[in-house]
């Protein structure tokens, strides 16, 4: 397999910056090196510590550790009900919809622990945005679905809006598909567009970090291919945490890898090493299909 | 098929006879034959007999002009048409909206807790309570205390039976919306005011105006409410305030003059009534059918 970590062309240029909001500095990838070492030296967007997560009285996830590097790609990957979805559902708070759902730990983003009471949630989301396993356009045109964060995070005239629209769109590899229908219902895209349609919608508020739950399971594999490329594309500017349950994705988009199993991280590190020699028994044997 | 084991060990099992389960799918699919052509035949019975007596009725003046007395002939039911009209829209105003809020509380925000279940149980309880509790209700707290009647106490009496109709078409349609639809909006950074209004309220907007629609329509023929209200009147509703107004007095309806005139010894009054019921049930058949049109494609999810 070739080194996966460095498919990202270093000559590419960072896609159209703005200037509002502040931008995060890209910095690619380059040349070869070794993964371990990156990891240390590469700055952490989010760092989970101690993370526990009850629905009601029972326990999903046990004493969770795990590093998001910045501009990376992390993938999150195990077997069916291992807490993988729950995990990355508490990097946004979104658990909170449902009374009887609480974490405890520590979530830190960018020294901040957001699992501490005070955090403003609205802000807090609009830094880390969030992309589902089903396509969810809202009930309205496509231009207003990507419209929506602008408009409720920021000030901007009519003219700066539609050319936000139209970069996230860009940024979305969605808008040659969609430039001639902006006023057509979001939901009359097909599977694969919706889904890009909620990337934009989720790029188009700026996050730093945005969170990816099983985004292709729904979709079919041409859709899927370019989902992938996308997240490709995506991580020279922003942070990414991508929850799949099909390991060859992980091996194909991400930079590091977590393994889940019963709501523990078995192993975490480079996505090379955790496919191509892991450490743990129980990563192998699922790795290779022996369970899962 | 003797010679395919059904199972690995122990004794080869013994079919079933197929002659009679053959037998009791042909009763019971009789029985359900019998009992729908039952049920729709006395439906249709119900509305050839009015339309047949009715439609003698329908004339210009039927909807222009006020109610005959006993000895004059001619006439209609203009005043009842417009008081019922008035009467119903009032509900609506106040019925409605809470419904409304009331739906988006249970299925939005009390979910599963303490409160929404007691809310929800007190629902179904009113949903179930005879429509005449509901104009004694709301004679006890208004006319009474105004000593007369009026057609906004009917109203109140209505917008009572409409407000459980509301609470659990518009929850059960709420709840119709994946909660994938909720998460995104709120991953979005947007409050929950927000993410509920404009984007769970929005993707079930047409399932929701059908659910008020056939809320209105369901208290817009009811009787017994109006009794102790509106009561009736054989003059135009003038104003609000007044003897004659929506607040002031005794206000025309379409229900209780034909309760009333149902009664009556005189044929020409005997056949207004009919003529009454007849636009009643074409009136609500007509926006029934028409809703259901207008909104089909409210079922996306």
């Amino acid at each position: 397999m070739v080194d996966i970590m460095d498919t990202t062309d270093p000559g590419a240029p960072p896609p159209v910056a703005r200037p509002l909001p502040p931008r995060l500095e890209v910095t690619p990838s380059s040349g070869a090196h070794e993964p371990a070492a990156e990891f240390s030296s590469l700055p952490s967007k989010l760092a989970v510590r101690d993370l526990d997560f009850f629905y009601g009285k029972s326990q999903a996830l046990f004493g969770n550790n795990l590093e998001i590097k910045e501009n990376r790609v992390t993938a999150i990957i195990g077997p069916s009900g291992c807490g993988k979805s729950t995990h990355l559902r508490c990097y946004n708070r979104i658990y909170e919809l449902y009374r009887d759902q609480r974490a405890t730990g520590e979530v830190v983003l960018d020294g901040q622990n957001i699992l501490a009471s005070g955090t403003d949630l609205l802000s807090l989301r609009r830094r880390v945005g969030m992309i589902f396993q089903k396509p969810s356009p809202f009930p309205m045109t496509v231009f207003d679905n990507i419209a929506y964060g602008l408009r409720m995070h920021f000030k901007l005239s009519k003219s700066e809006l539609s050319e936000r629209v139209e970069d996230a769109l860009k940024r979305g590899a969605l808008w040659e598909e969609v430039k001639n229908k902006l006023n057509e219902p979001g939901l009359a895209l097909s599977g694969g567009q919706q889904q890009r349609l909620c990337i934009a919608r989720a790029i188009a508020a700026e996050p730093e970090l945005i969170l990816m739950d099983e985004p292709c399971s729904a979709i079919d594999p041409v859709a899927t291919g370019k989902i992938e490329e996308l997240v490709q594309e995506l991580k020279s500017s922003y942070t990414i945490a991508l929850v799949t349950h099909n390991m060859q994705q992980a091996a194909r988009v991400s930079d590091f890898t977590a393994f889940f199993f019963e709501g523990r991280i078995i192993e975490f590190g480079a996505t090379t090493q955790i496919f191509e020699n892991p450490a743990e028994k129980q990563t192998e044997d699922y790795i290779t299909g022996r369970f899962g | 098929m003797s010679a395919t084991p059904l199972r690995l060990s122990g004794p080869p099992l013994a079919p079933r006879s197929v002659a009679r389960r053959r037998i009791v799918n042909t009763l019971v699919t009789a029985l359900a034959w019998f009992a729908a052509t039952i049920g729709i035949g006395v439906m249709g019975w119900i509305v050839v007999t009015v339309v047949v007596r009715g439609i003698g009725a329908w004339s210009v003046a039927f909807f222009t002009q006020l109610p005959p007395t006993a000895t004059q002939s001619g006439g209609g039911l203009a005043n009842c048409i417009v008081g019922t009209l008035v009467i119903t829209f009032g509900a609506a105003v106040v019925g409605l909206p809470l419904g409304f809020f009331g739906a988006i509380y249970l299925s939005e925000f009390g979910r599963a807790g303490h409160v929404a279940t007691a809310i929800r149980a007190v629902t179904n309880i009113v949903l179930g309570v005879p429509s005449i509790i509901a104009g004694m209700f709301a004679y006890a707290i208004l006319v009474l205390p105004s000593h007369h009647f009026s057609g906004f106490s009917a109203s109140v009496a209505l917008a009572f039976i409409m407000l459980p109709v509301m609470t659990r078409t518009a929850e059960d349609i709420l709840n119709l919306v994946p909660n994938e639809l909720r998460e995104s909006a709120l991953a979005m950074g947007a409050p929950r005011w927000k993410a509920t209004l404009g984007v769970v309220v929005k993707a079930a907007r047409g399932g929701l105006i059908t659910g008020a629609i056939l809320a209105v329509v369901r208290v817009s023929g009811e009787t017994a409410p109006l009794l102790f209200t509106a009561l009736t009147s054989q003059y135009w509703m003038s104003g609000l305030f007044g003897p004659s107004g929506y607040f002031g007095g005794p206000t025309p309806n379409l229900t209780k003059t034909i309760f009333d005139f149902s009664t009556q010894p005189y044929p020409h009054l005997i056949q207004l009534a009919w003529g009454g019921a007849l636009l009643i049930i074409v009136a609500v058949l007509g926006i029934n059918v028409f809703t259901r049109l207008l909104f089909q494609r409210g079922k996306e999810w």
